[in-house]
């Protein structure tokens, strides 16, 4: 499992990517989801995921709907026009950062 | 897969609860997360509670779970949004809460902002004057300084020949044009008579000087040929309504035919002068006449583009050297040299004034219509401020004298960890709320208000509601006058020391009130000054309207336009007379009030030598008839009027006291002669032959200018012809019957002539108009000034009663008088009210002092009328407070007590 020290820039990049995938998602749908493709190598800690979450909403970037499912409520997540934008700009910078790091780090990525 | 039953869900959510999950962003997403992950614990066939407190680990139990929720909250709150938003809320309540502050606080900043607004329109109008002329930074105009004769003039009539001797002489003169005056014609299409008002001579360059607008014809050759005019398209509408006005005809004063060669674009209302009807000067021969010593025309100039006015204008005295005193010389012969004219003191000098000067700047002999003196409009500028600020006080006043309501609120926010700056923003937010809604308000009023200030000042204001400056004013003035009434305040409160305010030492209201004392000293200081001012401009106006005059304006109808009568003048005059209705009837245009004719000349005592320039004396020349005196209510000093018993009197004059002082005469005044020269056939005075008169009476000095002037030397003499308007003395109290009387015959002798007519003492008050006008514009102000400084001293009587209520009761029992604690609330804004009053005074005489200066003739401004506007002043204050401290003071002490 990585550590949760190594995730903590990416997360917003794993959440947007990882919702413009699948469409909308609730958030324990997306932990479990990025469990699955990590191989359960990384997992979200609900204390990571809902203050990103929040915040990613509070920007504009993620936009919220509510449905009811009797006794409890289901708040699904999608991506805004602005999100979706926001992804590509995202992945690609991390991808580049992928490749300082093994330039820096002096190692082959497979 | 519905393993977890709705008692489960239950627990969950009471169990959340129970643990400090409260928080309604998060608190239903997490409770699903939960359940979800408990069912798919639960999938693999755990027990509900294991499964239950597996998940809960993985939160990290209570601590893991309130941070969670710590941290959404403030990845939300770094939005400014809900932050301003809840400052709004928080200020929403307080003011709703306090409404009766919030009442007086709007009320006085609205009325306050509604005067700044009005005001700042008026600025906005007075200054945009003649600035949508395109060459406006190139159109001059002359002045002229004559100083001759004992005479001063500064006029704007120049010599006919000036206009054309300039462009002669100057390139950088690229056009110059002339005015000529002469007064309203009757115009007519076909059979009826309209008189107009707006009418002027001119020279065909005048669209080439001011660009506007012709709709219809050619700018440049209209008012080329004689007898053609341009007209407004107004006029043409008027006259020629749905025809093409273009190249039609009209008749003018009944006698001259001409024709329409222009239609140029009505004037706009921020021009300073709106003539209607343009007519060429190529038809007045009067315009031709090539004389320097003769000023009846105003001259306009367009320099050209990059020319120095100021360079131009020091050119003037060798023009004058070049041309005029040699005119003069050999005018006025004998031994006249420029350098003996000018020893003696005289002066014949041209400047310029720039088209942006007129407005505002300018007030002399000439003027087409009346400007605005700059002083009033900084004058209204200042008290529209100050208005404002006394509003603004009352909002600084309020809030901090109420501070120990809010002192413990400002405690608790502080102790719950609230930074100063919170706070500050907290209260500046209820001030810049509380402006707004009182711009809204105040633009209410402006609406309802704008039609009667236009009334007032004669302008057509309107609220620019298409302009988008407009809304970023508004929203300006909300910022800055909330900020501005806010920002001490917010200081003051957010302040406070959290300890002593929750233990219990806030009695913080009352004390500091250095501050506040000095501003309520500051509001009244304004609003008695504003007071004492209008005492004194109106006791000035009424000192004019009852000042003995000389005459009498009284019961005195003019009949205007006689002329249109055409021979039947005499007959008209003569009929009504023998109605029995009127004392008196003479006809001529010369009359005791402004704007009526003038005519000046230099006369010199026989036989003292006319050369010799002490000896002449400028002197108002008018010609009259026999029952002009009577008529007038003027009174002979000495000698005897006009008779028709006396032949010889067509030769005889009365001259007034100031014309006996200037004459010096050696001998009796009575029967002494005096001479002058007449004007020869070439337009120049005729030198062979002087004229004599010689002097039967001497008429005491009588007022015939505005009482701004001193009365300057005049004479009379019997007019030769009988012309100008018909003045009628009447006995009779009912002028209904009188116009009747007048009207019918007028119908009946001119018929189609439009009938006007005006009564002296009417035409007398115009004069004084713009002071009138003053005296209301300051008298309404300085009215909303104490009525708003009075609101706030009623806020905060109230406030003090409702702080004292205690006092007052325990003060009952002890057997206080309800007087005494009137007394003792009133006491301490009473002594404010006092101070404030001797502060005024010195700064109000200093104002009048300044205003009364252009006055010759003014009133004495005495300590009484300082002692009315201070008792006054302190009467209202005292009257608003003891409202409040009244009903404090009646209260039934049972009830303030009983609560302890």
């Amino acid at each position: 499992m990585h550590s949760p020290e190594l995730l903590k820039g990416t997360l917003q990049t794993i959440l947007l990517k990882v919702l413009k995938d699948n469409g909308r998602m609730y958030g324990y749908e997306l932990t479990q989801r990025v469990k699955a493709l990590s191989e359960e190598r990384i997992l979200l800690t609900e204390g990571a995921l809902y203050p990103a979450l929040h915040k990613l909403e509070a920007e504009g970037m993620l936009k919220t709907e509510v449905v009811s499912m009797g006794k409890r409520v289901r708040k699904y997540y999608s991506l805004t026009p602005e999100g979706r934008s926001l992804v590509k700009e995202r992945v690609s910078e991390l991808i580049d950062f992928i490749k300082t790091m093994s330039s820096v780090l002096n190692v082959e990525l497979a | 897969m519905n393993l977890l039953t709705s008692e489960h869900i239950d627990y969950i959510i009471k169990d959340l609860n129970y643990r400090g999950i409260f928080a309604e962003t998060i608190q239903d997403e997490l409770i699903d997360h939960i359940c979800t992950a408990v069912e798919a614990e639960m999938a693999t066939g755990k027990k509900f509670i294991d499964a239950y407190h597996l998940i809960l680990k993985s939160f990290g139990h209570t601590g893991g779970l309130r941070e969670t929720q710590k941290k959404v909250i403030q990845s939300e709150n770094t939005k400014s949004r809900n932050m301003l938003k809840n400052y709004f809320t928080i200020a929403m309540r307080n003011l709703r809460k306090h409404s009766f502050y919030t009442f007086i606080n709007v009320a006085g900043l609205s009325v306050g902002l509604a005067i700044c607004f009005i005001i700042l329109l008026f600025v906005i109008n007075e200054t945009s004057y003649d600035k949508h002329f395109e060459n406006g930074d190139r159109i001059y105009r002359t002045k002229s300084e004559i100083k001759f004769g004992g005479n001063h003039y500064n006029m704007l009539y120049a010599p006919p020949i000036l206009a054309s001797a300039l462009v002669a002489e100057y390139p950088e003169v690229e056009a110059a044009i002339r005015f000529r005056e002469r007064g309203s014609y009757l115009v007519k299409r076909n059979i009826d008579n309209i008189k107009e008002d707006n009418v002027i001579w001119t020279d065909k360059d005048f669209f080439k000087v001011f660009s506007i607008p012709v709709i219809a014809g050619n700018a440049e050759t209209a008012l080329a040929e004689p007898n053609t005019i341009a007209i407004s398209e107004k006029i043409a509408e008027k006259y020629f309504p749905g025809e093409n006005a273009l190249g039609q005809t009209l008749i003018l004063d009944n006698k001259m035919n001409v024709k329409i060669t222009a239609i140029y674009k009505t004037l706009p209302q921020n021009t300073h002068f709106h003539f209607d009807i343009l007519i060429s000067l190529e038809g007045l021969d009067e315009a031709k006449r090539l004389v320097w010593y003769s000023n009846n025309f105003q001259t306009y100039l367009l320099l050209r583009p990059g020319s120095d006015a100021k360079q131009l204008e020091s050119k003037f005295t060798d023009l004058v050297i070049k041309h005029a005193m040699p005119q003069l010389a050999e005018v006025l012969g004998g031994d006249f040299t420029m350098e003996k004219f000018i020893a003696a003191g005289n002066k014949m000098e041209y400047t310029l004034q720039p088209l942006s000067d007129i407005h505002l700047k300018s007030s002399l002999q000439g003027e087409f219509e009346p400007g605005f003196d700059m002083a009033y409009v900084y004058l209204f500028v200042a008290v529209a401020l100050f208005i404002l600020m006394i509003a603004c006080i009352n909002f600084m006043n309020l809030s901090t004298a109420r501070s120990a309501n809010r002192a413990k609120e400002v405690g608790i926010r502080k102790v719950m960890g609230s930074f100063r700056s919170h706070l500050m923003r907290q209260f500046l937010t209820e001030s810049i709320l509380l402006t707004f809604a009182s711009i809204l308000l105040a633009l209410g009023i402006v609406y309802l208000l704008l039609p009667f200030f236009n009334q007032l000042s004669l302008r057509t204001l309107s609220i620019p509601f298409n302009q988008p400056m407009l809304y970023a004013v508004m929203i300006a003035a909300a910022l800055g006058v909330g900020l501005l009434a806010g920002i001490y305040p917010s200081f003051f409160l957010s302040a406070f020391k959290p300890v002593n305010v929750l233990k219990g030492n806030v009695s913080l209201g009352m004390k500091s009130g250095f501050i506040r004392s000095a501003l309520v000293v500051f509001q009244f200081t304004i609003s008695i000054s504003l007071v004492i001012g209008t005492l004194a401009v109106n006791r000035q106006l009424n000192y004019i309207q009852n000042k003995k005059l000389g005459f009498n304006k009284d019961q005195v109808i003019v009949i205007e336009d006689a002329y249109a009568l055409g021979t039947n003048r005499i007959p008209f005059k003569d009929e009504i007379m023998r109605s029995g209705k009127m004392e008196n009837a003479t006809m001529t245009g010369f009359l005791p009030v402004s704007g009526t004719w003038r005519s000046d000349n230099p006369w010199w005592v026989e036989g003292r030598d006319p050369a010799v320039q002490e000896n002449m004396v400028s002197i108002q020349n008018w010609r009259i008839d026999y029952d002009y005196i009577k008529t007038m209510g003027m009174n002979i000093k000495e000698g005897r009027d006009f008779s028709r018993d006396f032949p010889s009197d067509s030769s005889a004059v009365i001259i007034n006291e100031a014309a006996l002082k200037s004459f010096r005469f050696d001998g009796e005044p009575i029967g002494s002669k005096i001479q002058s020269f007449r004007d020869g056939p070439d337009g120049g005075p005729d030198k062979d032959n002087p004229i004599s008169l010689t002097v039967v009476g001497i008429v005491e000095n009588f007022h015939f200018e505005s009482l701004k002037q001193n009365v300057s030397p005049l004479m009379m003499e019997l007019s030769k012809r009988a012309e100008g308007p018909i003045s009628f003395r009447f006995q009779s109290q009912n002028t209904k019957e009188v116009i009747q009387l007048v009207e019918t015959k007028w119908k009946e002798l001119a018929p189609g002539q439009p009938f006007t007519y005006y009564f002296l003492d009417e035409r007398f008050g115009t004069m004084y108009a713009s002071e009138t006008r003053l005296g209301k514009i300051f008298g309404i102000f300085s009215m909303i000034a104490i009525v708003i400084a009075c609101l706030g001293l009623f806020a905060l009587t109230s406030f003090t009663a409702e702080q004292r209520m205690k006092e007052i009761g325990i003060r009952k029992v002890l057997g206080a008088s309800i007087s005494s604690i009137v007394m003792l609330l009133s006491k301490e804004l009473g002594k404010l009210v006092l101070i404030a009053f001797v502060l005024a005074a010195p700064l109000a005489w200093y104002g009048i002092d300044w205003w009364l200066k252009e006055y010759t003739y003014k009133t004495q401004v005495g300590v009484g009328l300082y002692l009315i506007a201070g008792i006054a002043a302190f009467f209202i204050a005292w009257a608003t407070m003891s409202f409040q401290s009244f009903k404090a003071a009646s209260n039934d002490p049972v009830k303030s007590l009983r609560s302890e």
